[in-house]
């Protein structure tokens, strides 16, 4: 095996440059997504990516990234403002929601029976991405560093107490609509080659298992990150190797590292 | 306790690093054996033109044929290319494909490698629909041409075995020649009645047996039929009086099921051969079965 024989295909760099791109991302969101019992919202997030192409078909936008964006963010944010207002649980609210929109985009693309042109979405594709792609990666990179770094402490405030925080003079309502709509733009961006159906465990696995072994926020963040990366590059090596689809690959090993740090946080007990 | 918990991190990811590392080594040497032997590396898209051109290759021993890595669906239509395939085809001399808009990835492969030759097994063969279905192998005669179109191409990647690749397709062609006698002996039987079919690749086998189609209904992988396409189905048969329904059995059987309880139509499960063993004859086999079906069925009309 020639260590490094990946990097003379273009398409591999694209993949491990991305990769190092959205996986701190995802390390770093999925903190404040674990923290706030949010994992059942950003899979619905992904889910809704459907609905997005399906709506861009519709409008006969030719680029349906932009349409899955739009979309996202419309979803994010109604989404926030029904369960905040509404007095069922919120699980019961963004199970609604999502499920609503599978069925509408299922609806829309597999009118005809066409299906099987958009099932490559669900398992994602790592031929996908483009150097364009990067850019919008990278851009997403400086927006969310930007906002961890003004915005960390008045989130973490929301999201231990509102009124605490409203006491403090934060903006409970822009805060928790930012976060939405960058986890909404973080999850668009990487869904085309990460695929919906596993989306969301790359976004919770890895806070989770730091959650399993972190004593506080320094630590919860530094091994979200690192676990994140180690099996965002392990993922793609090994799926470039023996075959698989990259974006499974990758979760595996975000799924081991939980088990072994499951393990490990009960008997040192964390 | 702290220094610990950095130190169990930093072990755990190295004992998963190496473990990966070792399963992919050896699953790495485990391909690489396969793949020493050196000569022409073909490359062949999927099933049908693997199985063809395993045929034309014969025992040449100067040439390694491979086909990308197997689709679980059957049909390409949906097909995406995995890194695997990626570096498969980057060592590639010749890509042979079907053709006719079924490799939806072809434009993608054209430009990661343009100077890799890419020879289409249906060139100059006459496809129903254009562009909407190639599935020319389900057509005995087609499929014959495909085979010849497929030695020509070989035979331009290695010129020294050019005849022997020619005599081994003209041996092929032979034996499914005598698949096309049957078929004519079927089509006595068969010719003007009309058929519905549940996929579009039967739309060949309808054309060879000169059956009248009333109606194509294509189920496939991921498909799901509507209440309303099933009774247009049943409508379809009932108002054209249709005897006999060509059926997908895998992606297919509980629209047939349901046919056949509902009218008195007969269903025939055929074989559409895009998956099945690696064996240089299952074409002929596949064919043959697919035609003791008709004739069971057929005769009973």
């Amino acid at each position: 095996m020639d260590g490094f024989s990946w990097l003379q295909y273009g398409f591999m760099k694209y993949a491990f440059l991305a990769v190092l791109i959205i996986t701190p991302l995802l390390g770093l969101m999925g903190t404040m997504i674990v923290n706030r019992k949010m994992a059942f919202f950003s899979d619905a997030l992904g889910h809704s990516a459907l609905t997005g192409i399906a709506i861009g078909v519709v409008l006969g936008v030719g680029n349906a990234d932009i349409s899955m964006m739009v979309f996202a963010v419309v979803f994010a944010l109604l989404l926030n403002q029904i369960s905040s207002k509404i007095s069922a649980s919120k699980d019961t609210v963004i199970s609604v929601f999502s499920s609503c929109s599978i069925a509408v985009g299922l609806a829309i693309l597999s009118r005809g029976g066409n299906f099987s042109k958009y099932s490559g979405i669900l398992v994602g594709d790592i031929l996908s991405i483009t150097p364009e792609e990067i850019i919008y990666l990278g851009l997403m990179f400086v927006v969310t560093m930007v906002f961890w770094l003004f915005g960390f402490n008045k989130l973490l405030a929301v999201s231990l107490n509102r009124t605490l925080a409203r006491s403090r003079h934060i903006s409970v309502f822009w805060m928790e609509n930012l976060f939405a709509v960058l986890t909404a733009l973080i999850v668009m961006v990487s869904i085309k080659w990460i695929g919906i159906l596993i989306i969301n465990a790359l976004l919770i696995l890895p806070a989770a298992a730091s959650g399993n072994i972190s004593e506080n926020m320094r630590e919860y963040h530094f091994f979200s990150i690192l676990f994140s990366m180690f099996s965002g590059i392990t993922g793609l090596l090994v799926s470039y190797y023996v075959n698989v689809a990259t974006g499974p690959a990758i979760v595996i090993f975000a799924s081991i590292i939980y088990f072994i740090t499951y393990w490990w946080g009960r008997r040192n007990h964390v | 306790m702290k220094k610990n918990k950095y130190l169990f991190v930093f072990c755990m990811l190295l004992a998963i690093a190496l473990a990966s590392g070792i399963f992919t080594r050896t699953y790495l040497g485990l391909e690489k054996r396969q793949r020493e032997l050196s000569g022409v590396h073909v490359v062949t898209s999927f099933y049908p033109v693997y199985i063809a051109a395993l045929n034309v290759v014969g025992d040449s021993k100067n040439v390694t044929l491979a086909n990308l890595s197997e689709p679980q669906t059957g049909c390409l239509h949906d097909y995406q290319l995995t890194p695997q395939d990626m570096i498969l085809l980057s060592g590639a001399d010749l890509f042979l494909v079907n053709g006719g808009g079924i490799e939806s990835f072809l434009a993608d492969v054209g430009k990661a490698y343009p100077n890799l030759a890419i020879a289409k097994a249906s060139k100059g063969i006459e496809l129903l629909e254009e562009g909407e279905n190639a599935h020319a192998w389900m057509d005995t005669r087609r499929y014959s041409e495909m085979v010849q179109n497929i030695a020509t191409a070989l035979g331009q990647a290695d010129p020294d075995n050019q005849e022997y690749y020619q005599y081994n397709a003209d041996q092929y062609c032979e034996k499914i020649q005598e698949l096309t006698e049957q078929l004519e002996e079927v089509r006595a039987v068969a010719q003007g009645k009309p058929v519905v079919i549940l996929h579009e690749a039967y739309a060949y086998v309808a054309q060879e047996l000169g059956m009248q189609n009333m109606y194509c209904l294509n189920l496939d992988e991921e498909r799901q039929v509507s209440a309303r396409e099933a009774a247009e189905v049943m409508e379809k048969i009932s108002t054209h009086q249709v005897s006999v329904v060509l059926v997908e059995e895998l992606y297919g059987k509980d629209l047939g099921n349901a046919i056949e309880s509902e009218t008195d139509a007969k269903i025939c499960y055929l074989d559409t051969m895009v998956r099945g063993d690696y064996e240089a004859d299952s074409y002929l086999r596949a064919v043959q079965k697919n035609i003791d079906v008709l004739r069971g069925i057929l005769e009973h009309i």
